[in-house]
């Protein structure tokens, strides 16, 4: 199973298999998925299954080393790599399980391997909505909270909140990397949610308004801390100094085999975007380590940060 | 207690089935009365003993499957189901009538599974990735059923009655000689885990009385006559009283899904003080008592109760009454990272331990009852 994990981030090393019309293919199909609002790692997972369903390869380990590359060429088109590897290793350790069940045709291996995949694709495209509901009556009528940045999942949840009829009101940080927090906002002011956009630098000065923060996450790491959007480190520090609950919300397929234990641990294609990845361009992603997080929240339930390595362990072992 | 590579075999996934189980129920003419029997106790008589209640839950559940009408697991699910929320919404405060419901649904659940040779169904991801259907329908008609979960349940009540003791055998791990400890409010766990430290060891005890109950100084008196060194000190006097502690053992009225308490006022100053003075904080608990609710609202009506105000205030001093508010909450919520150590009747386990108890227990699909 290391294997795997090693696999999914390695280097470019092994020798590419797709022609350039097949990697271009591959990319646009990706990029198709993203425009349907998908998760990067769901939309990783529908472009890694309909590979499976069009490559031309008769064994196991030739579609595994076809994946390898095909997995490579979505990482390097995406600036968000974690979710998009976590997608990817989930993808792989699927086709192991599955594989293992003892099929001899790979035909027969094939089909059923496409059949399980569109049902979980299916199973977890309401996740969003899932952990809305699950994360709901953690707010309370009149509260003020606290978000970082756009997450998708957030912003359900915050719907689902004011949809219920509770009285909210929002600040987002602009998140000035790429000023996603602008697009939040827009998201929120649309769904009628009351949102003010305030400065990164100004996450202190807000703290003692709000009741509770709540993020998303690009993953979730095996020590149950979260791989985030650059400034929510600093946002859950903040929390935990005035006593504010510091809450996640984030879908199952982002839980990463990763036990990083400081920001340098994070590996630099994913700490970097991937179009610059010097090590003098500005961080994009740092760790927030699992004491500063109150819980989490995700479709198989809500979780204490001790529980996520459970998970993992659950799936991996 | 299951092991996580039995889990693992025993991954599965389930949907639907709230939907499916929300039927009419039909308990019968004797399991009502008792059911009723039982509801005006829980509303009547007050404080209860969460032993009290968890027992009397388990004996009316044991009567619903035994007594009530239903021809496979499905249906005795609703059955229970329809008698538990019953009990919860006669004293929602009462955790315990919960916990006991929800532990006879996983009985059931269980059951079931090993009479059709199948798994329970759980939530993972594996489970996710897997795509198992739910293809192991409750609704099969299983003919050992109903006496393989008497069974089981006869097993619980036996769990539930050794609790005490084989919470307070543990006491010798935990306390060393001539130890300084202090408790507040009564539990009667707690009062023989002392006892039980005190046969072997010789301590002290100092006993913060909880005010305006004053239960403090019924366990007080109840160590004092046991033979114990006690000291009884206002609930204002722990935090000056707690350098000369070693440790603080406490009783609790609920232990919730993340590890926090709902124990008795004067907890989370009994806790604070001890954690500025880095002093461990023992939590004396039977496992009926750990709740899968986490606390989303523990200043909610529904977390804490407040009660009549005349411990506090009484109305023959009637010129005072007309002019303050007074209020009588009688729970304290207790974060997990104030406690050192929860000593159940299985062991002692951290606070970041508890969601696995809690897995273990209970099936995530009775969460809403």
């Amino acid at each position: 199973m290391g294997e795997q994990g090693v696999a999914v981030r390695a280097s470019v090393s092994s020798e590419s298999q797709l022609t350039e019309q097949e990697t271009d293919e591959l990319v646009k199909e990706f990029e198709a998925a993203l425009d349907q609002n998908l998760s990067e790692a769901v939309a990783a997972i529908q472009t890694l299954l309909k590979f499976i369903k069009t490559c031309k390869v008769g064994t196991i380990s030739g579609l595994r080393a076809e994946l390898k590359v095909a997995t490579e060429t979505l990482i390097k088109a995406r600036t968000s790599t974690v979710s998009v590897s976590s997608g990817c290793e989930l993808f792989l350790r699927f086709i192991t399980m599955t594989s293992l069940e003892g099929q001899n045709d790979f035909e027969d291996l094939r089909r059923k391997l496409i059949k399980r995949g569109d049902m979980y694709l299916q199973k977890v495209a309401d996740s969003r909505q899932k952990i809305a509901h699950i994360a709901n009556p953690f707010i309370r009528d009149g509260t003020t909270i606290l978000t970082h940045s756009r997450s998708r999942v957030v912003y359900c949840l915050l719907k689902e909140a004011m949809s219920s009829g509770k009285r909210i009101k929002v600040f987002v940080t602009a998140s000035t990397i790429d000023n996603s927090g602008e697009e939040m906002h827009q998201l929120l002011q649309d769904a009628k949610v009351p949102s003010k956009v305030i400065l990164d630098s100004a996450v202190g000065f807000i703290m003692e308004e709000v009741d509770l923060v709540i993020v998303g996450a690009e993953g979730v790491a095996e020590s149950g801390g979260i791989i985030n959007k650059i400034g929510t480190y600093q946002m859950a520090v903040m929390a935990k100094a005035l006593n504010k609950p510091f809450y996640v919300v984030a879908e199952s397929f982002k839980f990463v085999r990763m036990y990083p234990l400081n920001q340098g641990d994070l590996p630099n294609d994913e700490k970097y975007t991937s179009v610059n990845s010097s090590e003098d361009s500005h961080p994009y992603i740092d760790y927030s380590p699992p004491q500063y997080i109150t819980l989490l929240f995700s479709d198989i339930g809500v979780l204490t940060p001790s529980a996520v390595s459970d998970e993992l362990i659950k799936l991996y072992l | 207690m299951r092991t996580i590579r039995n889990r693992l075999c025993t991954a599965g996934m389930a949907s639907g089935m709230a939907v499916a189980e929300k039927g009419r129920s039909d308990l019968g003419k004797e399991v009502e009365e008792k059911l009723h029997e039982f509801i005006t106790y829980l509303k009547q008589k007050n404080p209860h003993s969460s032993y009290d209640v968890a027992k009397r839950t388990v004996l009316l559940l044991r009567e619903v499957c035994s007594k009530t009408r239903w021809y496979s697991a499905r249906d005795l699910i609703t059955n229970i189901r329809a008698a538990g929320k019953k009990l919860i919404a006669a004293q929602p405060s009462e955790s315990a009538v919960g916990n006991m419901v929800r532990r006879v649904l996983k009985i059931v659940r269980e059951e079931h599974a090993s009479c059709v040779a199948g798994s329970v169904d759980e939530v993972d991801v594996r489970a996710l990735l897997q795509g198992r259907d739910d293809s192991d329908d409750l609704s099969r008609q299983t003919p050992h059923l109903k006496g393989s979960v008497i069974e089981i349940i006869n097993d619980l009540l036996g769990e539930l009655e050794l609790s005490a003791s084989n919470i307070s055998s543990q006491a010798p791990d935990h306390i060393h000689s001539s130890e300084v400890l202090m408790t507040t409010g009564y539990s009667k766990t707690v009062e023989a885990f002392l006892k039980a430290a005190a046969r072997k060891r010789k301590i002290e005890v100092i006993v913060a009385e909880s005010a305006p109950f004053y239960r403090g100084q019924e366990l007080a008196k109840n160590l004092a006559v046991a033979g114990v060194e006690t000291i009884v000190v206002t609930d204002s006097a722990v935090f000056a009283i707690m350098s000369r502690v070693n440790k603080v053992i406490i009783g609790t009225h609920t232990v919730m899904a993340d590890g926090s308490l709902k124990a008795i006022n004067g907890s989370y100053a009994l806790c604070l003080a001890a954690k500025r003075h880095s002093v461990p904080v023992l939590v004396c608990a039977a496992l009926f008592k750990l709740s899968p609710q986490y606390p989303c609202s523990y200043d909610h009506d529904t977390f804490n109760k407040i009660v009549s105000p005349h411990d506090i205030l009484r109305f023959s001093e009637g010129q005072l009454v007309s002019k303050v508010h007074v209020q009588n909450p009688v729970f304290d919520h207790v974060p997990p990272d104030l406690i050192t150590l929860f000593v159940s009747n299985i062991g002692g386990n951290a606070p970041s331990y508890v969601y696995r108890l809690i897995s273990e227990l209970y099936h995530p699909d009775d969460q809403e009852l």
